[in-house]
């Protein structure tokens, strides 16, 4: 941390080698990063942008589990749904999630909507995909004993299937919340009053790069405390694993 | 406690091809009530789609299954199968893999502890009752898998291989505890094998499966020279060096070996 830190001061303002208006010296972020924790920077402080952020991602984030998985896991257990649904997937898949802001935008206007909807695509397929290969990789031989010793279709399913699949679908939650956070922001760049995509939007136009820097680090950071989330609700739900 | 009858049964797969294969031609065998009995064959030979067509996970394609003279259809409470690599339930401790069957049916809460409590003394397994599977060696994975079949208290206990998976140590001491249980708790024992001492040393009877289709080879009585030397009270190693022993498990091996000759 030091280090870097050290790294950073001696290549910008210690001997010049980076020029100040392409990368901004420590000192200067400082000062940005007060600037925007108090009177705060294109309509708001850190706290408020990086929660009016954060808030769509959880929600995006809600809305694609609760239905991701369960279309993961009913395409996983029917072979009719999957040759129902596979079709439309690969149709989907190679349209990034960005390239559905214009129309999310006709259709719900530039409010938080449009943008839980573009999170929505975005964050879904990582869930569909991950739960559809967990439920479908079962293990037979499992699935064999439960039956074997009394077990009916639901309990198979709830005591054998979903478990099993179970680090597949935290798999595909994190890639789905990271998918999330990637996604809020570029739409946030697009229109948008309030959030962490408008800040770095301001600063791109102000000219501002230590503001861009502080938003971008925010990005991360949250992006990895909610990652860390979880991975500890994943160690809490699995505690057979090693 | 009930029998098992295989009248006429047989099996063929079609393969993806569309190309039909017999596995398992015309077997006709009962396994008595109480009965233990091994079947030993060529790997091939159709054991396991025996094993799984009395456990009501395949159907025959010929014939009929019976168990206590109701035709089998599907998995039922009065069977219990014992697989060889244990499949136990990862994510259940031992004392939930043990419930697990009671639980499907409905008993009460008391009614599982006491049982589970009962099998975790009968298999020496107290220390390990909240351990998961992985952190237990193959030789108590296997008491366990073994644990949650007797649970159920079924009248018939399939068993595919049980100890093939275990260490040569680990396989005997687990031959003579079957012994012990199925001394306390006597089964209809279906039990399927590759190694002919493990089959000799077990069973009432012997049946050998012929390769190419599957069929039965010959069937070899164990059950009277157990009684007259009572074997199931001598330890293992004694009962192997008996005469009478080594007779039984050369005649089988014999008959196994003609079946694994080439071209025969
Ligand atoms: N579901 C299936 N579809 C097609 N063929 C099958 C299927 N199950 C088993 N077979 C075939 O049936 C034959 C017998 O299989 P089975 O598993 O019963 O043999 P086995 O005697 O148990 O062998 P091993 O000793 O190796 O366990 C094999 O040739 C196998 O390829
Ligand atoms: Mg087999």
């Amino acid at each position: 941390m030091l280090v870097v830190l050290g790294l950073w001061w001696t290549l910008t303002s210690g001997c010049g080698l980076i020029d100040p208006n392409r990368f901004p010296d420590p000192a200067e972020t400082w000062a940005a990063l007060q600037q925007i924790l108090t009177p705060g920077y294109a309509g708001g402080t850190l706290v408020q942008q990086a929660w009016a952020s954060t808030r769509l991602v959880l929600l995006g984030f809600a809305v694609a589990v609760t239905t991701g998985v369960p279309l993961g896991a009913l395409m996983g257990l029917s072979r009719r749904a999957e040759s129902l649904l596979n079709p439309a997937f690969l149709l989907l898949r190679p349209i990034p999630p960005l390239a559905w802001i214009p129309l999310a935008v006709v259709w719900l206007g530039l409010g938080d909507g449009a943008k839980i909807l573009v999170i929505w695509i975005a964050a879904f397929v990582p869930c569909v995909i991950n739960t559809w290969t967990g439920v479908r990789g079962a293990d037979l031989t499992l699935v064999a004993a439960a039956r074997v010793h009394g077990a009916d279709p639901v309990r198979v399913l709830l005591e054998v299937i979903l478990p099993g699949a179970l680090p597949m679908i935290f798999t595909g939650l994190r890639l789905s919340l990271q998918a999330c956070w990637t996604t809020l922001v570029a739409a946030e760049l697009v229109g948008t009053l309030y959030g962490l995509g408008r800040v770095l939007d301001s600063a791109y136009r102000d000219v501002n790069p230590a503001m861009i820097l502080v938003a971008m680090v925010t990005v991360g950071l949250l992006g990895a405390a909610t990652t860390r989330l979880i991975a500890a609700l994943e160690r809490g739900l699995t505690p057979w694993q090693v | 406690m009930k029998d098992i009858r295989f009248d006429g049964v047989g099996k063929t797969f079609t393969t993806r091809g569309g190309a039909a294969c017999v596995v398992l031609h015309d077997i006709d065998l009962t396994v008595q009530a109480r009965e233990f009995v091994a079947v030993v064959g060529p790997s091939g030979s159709g054991k396991t789609t025996l094993l799984r067509m009395a456990a009501g996970l395949d159907q025959p394609s010929a014939g009929e299954v019976r168990v206590g003279g109701r035709r089998v259809t599907g998995p039922g409470p009065d069977r219990a199968v014992v697989f060889q690599h244990f499949a136990l339930f990862p994510w259940k401790t031992v004392r939930q893999n043990i419930a697990f069957g009671l639980r499907c049916q409905g008993a009460s809460r008391a009614r599982q502890t006491v049982a589970v409590d009962r099998y975790l003394a009968l298999m020496g397994l107290d220390d390990a009752a909240d351990r998961y599977p992985s952190q237990l060696s193959g030789g108590m994975q296997q008491r366990v898998a073994l644990a949650r079949s007797y649970a159920i208290e079924p009248d018939v206990l399939l068993m595919d291989e049980p100890f093939g998976a275990l260490d040569a140590q680990t396989r005997t001491v687990m031959q003579e505890e079957l012994i012990r249980l199925s001394r306390q708790e006597p089964r209809t024992v279906l039990f399927i094998t590759h190694a002919v001492e493990e089959a000799v040393y077990l069973a009432d009877r012997v049946v050998v499966l012929a390769h190419d289709p599957g069929r039965l080879r010959e069937i070899v009585d164990i059950g009277p020279t157990r009684a007259a030397e009572a074997w199931n009270t001598r330890p293992i190693h004694e009962v192997m060096e008996l005469p009478s022993f080594t007779h039984l498990r050369t005649r089988l091996w014999r008959l196994l070996r003609d079946q694994i000759r080439p071209g025969n």
